[in-house]
């Protein structure tokens, strides 16, 4: 039975006028941020993607015309999409295993754990840029430490970023190296499970697979999905390495505004926002370059949606 | 200082059904030293944050002094506050998280050090005025909560459960010490506190609420001996007074073999509102053993109501008998306080007899005391 | 289960010195436990020394690589015959290196200053205040936070280059940092979230207004969570590529050092020893200042985690 609510009393109202300016007060860089720098732009680029747009003459509306380009066309489109889907498959799964591996391993590490700790985060902070460069000259099949190091051993040397089929894997093997952000995630989580429950798991009798299922999952399965969906989301942005590592692959230089051939091995590392960068500032045609971004923002958005309908400990209340 | 008036303040919070606070009436003496007390949720911090400002009145005034404070926002209230949890800044140490509000104020420095080591004086916090919060033990960090309320020399002292988090021998302790700090500064003070042994020994006068809604507001001696409806009466003393439904009769009500005499128009206005029975109300130390001479109404039975002991509680001084009796056709829980020395055993039965004048009769149907 | 105990033996105790007995069965059963908890130990261990190997070997190649000379670079021996320190100084030498040193301190301080500036009253208004449209608002943050940047980035782009010019130049990073980031804003909200809400009552009863509030109580209990997202905001910036590729390629005045790395790299392509050189003082400084924050680094990535 609901109290019929009397209006306020105009003090109350006058109270509540200003808690809301002073809020708003501290929301402004946000509110303004919000409208400038995400807003605009988004409705900027649904807007441009229905027209024609080199950049030097005014948009022109033509339609579909660029969706028809894009998916039809563009003669990168449907590889790229390809190629991401396949390494949002394999990074998120490989980095979330490995990492939950590592993550226990380095719990159970008591002597030196400072040490292991620090090897494993290392290789995260270093700028992608010097990493994949690094990482490509160590994986190079004609200078490079390792092919030198397996034939040695007498293992096979697979050409790795030279390679068609073996470029993909070999970021895979990139991003694998800078598993430290997930380490240290699960590494928390894994310490965050109460010690009594599996105190009470080993007095019922339980197993190694008995005390992962029923006490180490349920407990950190919040954390894995959070990050199989952050990964996804930054995975479906995967720019840097892959351009770079085509780069240094192909030995060709990336001199200012010099193009060079793009998705290198047979184009087999192109990525969806590469797609981005070469429609829109390498053949100057910014419309079918929106359609694009619309795709990624489509999917990126989906997977945030998919995030916050299960994890409603995202938007915790006071 | 300063007289506090809550003038049918009513706090709702949006989306509820039943006010937190319920047009709450009570006017604060100045110099007095009034408790809020009653079952968790019974809007007694509520009421309190409201008073502080940290909660918004949805009707009513609040006034402290002639000043209408209503929406006010907590600075301009001149209050102090002493939090459950203390709420010492982790950051300062202590004497600057005592004088933390006066240099929002304005004082200057001099004044303040001199006010915050005079406080401490009094608290015996001086050599811990250079000391973090966190190297403080709990008692001392209820000291720098009540001196950071001390130090500004407001009108009103708000006090929040500010012995909860405390170990019960250093409560008691403390208990005794803000009383007697609080006569000696004078300053009205409203505390809350959900421990009635707090409230009645601690306050000039105690406010009871449920519900939100004030069910007595009276002196400690009035509220123990003349509650004002069932749910006081339950609340205030302990153990708690005992309290057992039974039929009208001519002239008073029976409880057992004995008739309780009740007064005339008390009765009349329990059967005029269709009640068959009454509450009646006995503490346990106001029961007397009968011993055969006390009128019975049969001359067969023995006086009173014959309790079956289930449990015994030797406190030294007295004991408290836990037992069961039929009274009216149904079984009730009867508590009795005996002497020290002749404690009864398990499975003994007593009889005993509510000692006249000393029996409280309250409406069944309405809870409302009826006896005067 | 029946204990076999002989003369010599008491219950519980590993007989080490069997005196010519059967030993007891809890006995056994220690002796199990202890050899089972030791072999968990080694293969804990050597494994994780191996994964750690593993992951410190590229460091040590690149590192030996970098020291060679320029014809042994070019072959795949490992170790170098002579260690040629000078390959670090013709790094620097290279026409822009100290250019791209400045440029990303620029960016990243300017950057880290701005965002945190900018996100923390945003932050402490969606953690503490009540307003009609808080959720709404959090969930545009979380939006904002998973949006690539490639989604935006041409009508941004065309701001910039076209209306204001700024092609050419960092601004069109920094600038917009000043107007709150979407990930800091999350990190020291749910930071924020954990103070109790007596700190900030008590600090209303002693006189504050809300801004005073912010700065004298909570930003001082928020030290750890500030920490945190300076940090990771600082490493966004050093480690940003597609960002300077964006507006400054055409510029190598404003070239930052993750771009001006790639560029190295076109420009010396057989030289690896130099290339390598070049890569691990770009990667050094990251590690630097991780040695020297690590505490609010580790506490930043778990507050992340998002627990509950």
């Amino acid at each position: 039975m609901r109290t019929p609510r009397a209006a306020a009393p105009p003090a109350l109202r006058r109270k509540r006028r200003r808690e809301l300016a002073t809020t708003a007060g501290f929301l402004s860089p946000w509110l303004i941020g919000f409208a400038v720098f995400f807003a605009y732009p988004l409705i900027a680029t649904v807007y441009f993607s229905f027209t024609h747009y080199d950049g030097f003459n005014a948009p022109t509306p033509v339609g579909l015309k660029n969706y028809v380009y894009v998916l039809t066309e563009y003669p990168f489109f449907w590889q790229a999409v390809r190629n991401t889907v396949w390494l949002v498959v394999a990074m998120v799964a490989l980095r979330t295993v490995f990492g939950i591996g590592i993550g226990m391993l380095i719990t159970k590490i008591k002597s030196g754990a400072g040490f292991f700790r620090t090897a494993f985060y290392l290789p995260y902070l270093a700028p992608p840029v010097a990493a994949t460069i690094g990482f490509a000259f160590l994986l190079n099949p004609g200078t490079g430490p390792v092919d030198h190091i397996l034939g040695r051993l007498g293992l096979p040397q697979p050409g790795w970023f030279t390679d068609p089929s073996w470029s993909k894997p070999s970021l895979v093997l990139l991003s694998l190296w800078g598993i430290g952000d997930l380490m240290v995630i699960f590494m928390a989580a894994l310490l965050d499970v109460p010690a009594e429950q599996y105190e009470a798991a080993s007095l019922d009798g339980a197993n190694w697979w008995h005390r992962w299922r029923y006490v180490t999952y349920p407990n950190i399965s919040p954390i894995i999905m959070f990050a199989v969906v952050t990964g996804v989301i930054q995975t479906l942005q995967y720019y840097t390495q892959a351009i770079i590592a085509g780069q240094v692959a192909s030995g060709i230089a990336g001199n200012a505004g010099q193009q060079f051939e793009p998705g290198y091995p047979n184009g087999s590392t192109w990525t969806v926002p590469q797609l981005v960068y070469n429609i829109g500032f390498q053949r100057f045609d910014y419309g079918s370059a929106c359609v694009v971004s619309l795709l990624l923002f489509v999917v990126a958005m989906g997977c945030t949606a998919l995030l916050m309908r299960r994890r409603s400990g995202l938007m915790a209340e006071d | 200082m300063a007289t506090v008036t809550f003038d049918q303040a009513t706090r709702i919070y949006p989306g509820g059904d039943r006010p937190a606070v319920d047009k709450l009436n009570i006017d604060i003496a100045d110099g007095e030293f009034l408790v809020l007390v009653g079952p968790s949720g019974c809007g007694k911090s509520t009421s309190l944050r409201m008073l502080a400002g940290l909660e918004d009145v949805n009707d009513g005034a609040i006034r402290i002094g002639d000043r209408d404070v209503t929406h006010l926002p907590p600075k301009d209230r001149d209050i102090a506050m002493v939090f459950q949890n203390y709420a010492l800044y982790p950051h300062m140490t202590v004497a600057d998280n005592m004088g933390f509000a006066l240099k929002i104020a304005g004082v200057n420095k001099a004044e303040i050090r001199q006010r915050v080591e005079e406080a401490a004086k009094i608290l015996d916090l001086t050599e811990y005025l250079s000391r973090k919060p966190k190297a403080l033990s709990g008692g001392q960090r209820q000291r720098v909560a009540m001196g950071r309320a001390i130090v500004r020399e407001p009108q009103v002292f708000l006090m929040d459960e500010p012995l909860s988090n405390l170990d019960a021998k250093l409560r008691v302790q403390t208990r005794t010490q803000i009383a007697s700090l609080q006569r000696r500064l004078g300053t009205t003070t409203v505390y809350v506190t959900h421990d009635q042994v707090e409230a009645m020994t601690m306050g000039d006068r105690v406010a009871v609420l449920k519900d939100g809604l004030l069910q007595q507001v009276d002196s400690p001696r009035n509220m123990y001996d003349r509650p004002a409806n069932l749910f006081v009466a339950g609340f205030i003393g302990s153990p708690a007074m005992n309290l057992v439904e039974v039929p009208i009769t001519d002239g008073g009500v029976t409880f057992g073999n004995s008739v309780v005499p009740v007064n005339r128009e008390a009765l009349k206005a329990a059967s005029d509102s269709g009640d068959k029975t009454v509450t009646v109300g006995v503490r346990p130390e106001h029961f007397e053993i009968a011993d055969g001479e006390a009128k019975s109404v049969s001359k067969d039975a023995p006086a009173g109501v014959a309790v079956t002991v289930n449990v015994v509680e030797e406190l030294g001084a007295d004991g408290y008998v836990y037992g069961s009796a039929e009274v009216a056709g149904s079984q009730v829980d009867i508590v009795v306080r005996v002497g020290g020395r002749s404690v009864p055993l398990k499975g003994d039965v007593l009889h005993v007899v509510p000692r006249g004048g000393e029996t409280h009769v309250f409406s069944t149907s309405t809870g409302e005391r009826l006896s005067d | 289960m029946s204990n076999t105990v002989t003369a010599g033996d008491r219950p519980g105790r590993t007989s080490r010195s069997g005196r010519g007995g059967v030993p007891s069965a809890s006995g056994i059963a220690l002796r199990q436990a202890r050899r089972r908890k030791k072999l968990e130990w080694i293969a804990v261990h050597s494994v994780g020394l191996a994964i750690a190997v593993a992951f410190l070997l590229p460091f040590v190649f690149l590192f030996l690589t970098s020291v060679m000379s320029d014809s042994q670079a070019l072959t795949s021996t490992l170790w170098p015959q002579h260690w040629v320190w000078s390959n670090y100084t013709a790094v620097f030498r290279v026409h822009g290196f100290g250019t791209w040193w400045r440029n990303t301190i620029e960016y990243a301080v300017l950057g880290t200053v701005l965002t945190v500036v900018s996100s923390v009253p945003v932050a402490y208004a969606l953690a503490k205040f009540r307003f009609p449209g808080r959720r709404l608002a959090m969930m545009l943050v979380i939006s904002m936070m998973m949006l690539p940047p490639q989604v935006i980035i041409i009508p941004m782009y065309l701001f910039w280059a076209k209306q204001l010019h700024l092609d050419g130049t960092l601004w069109p990073l920094i600038i917009p940092m000043a107007f709150g980031d979407a990930f800091s804003i999350f990190l020291l909200r749910q930071f924020l979230l954990t103070i109790p809400k007596e700190y900030l009552d008590a600090a209303r009863v002693d006189g504050c207004g809300e801004v005073r509030t912010l700065l004298r109580v909570v930003l001082p209990m928020a030290r750890p969570a500030i920490s945190a997202v300076a940090l990771f905001q600082f490493f966004y910036c050093w480690n940003d590529y597609f960002g300077p590729q964006i507006y400054s390629s055409d510029n190598p005045a404003a070239w930052t050092l993750s771009y001006g790395l790639q560029s190295f790299h076109g420009a010396h392509q057989t030289n690896w020893n130099l290339t390598m050189a070049a890569t691990l003082l770009v990667m050094a400084p990251v590690i630097v200042v991780f040695f020297f924050a690590q505490k609010a680094f580790i506490e930043g990535v778990t507050l992340t985690g998002v627990k509950g």
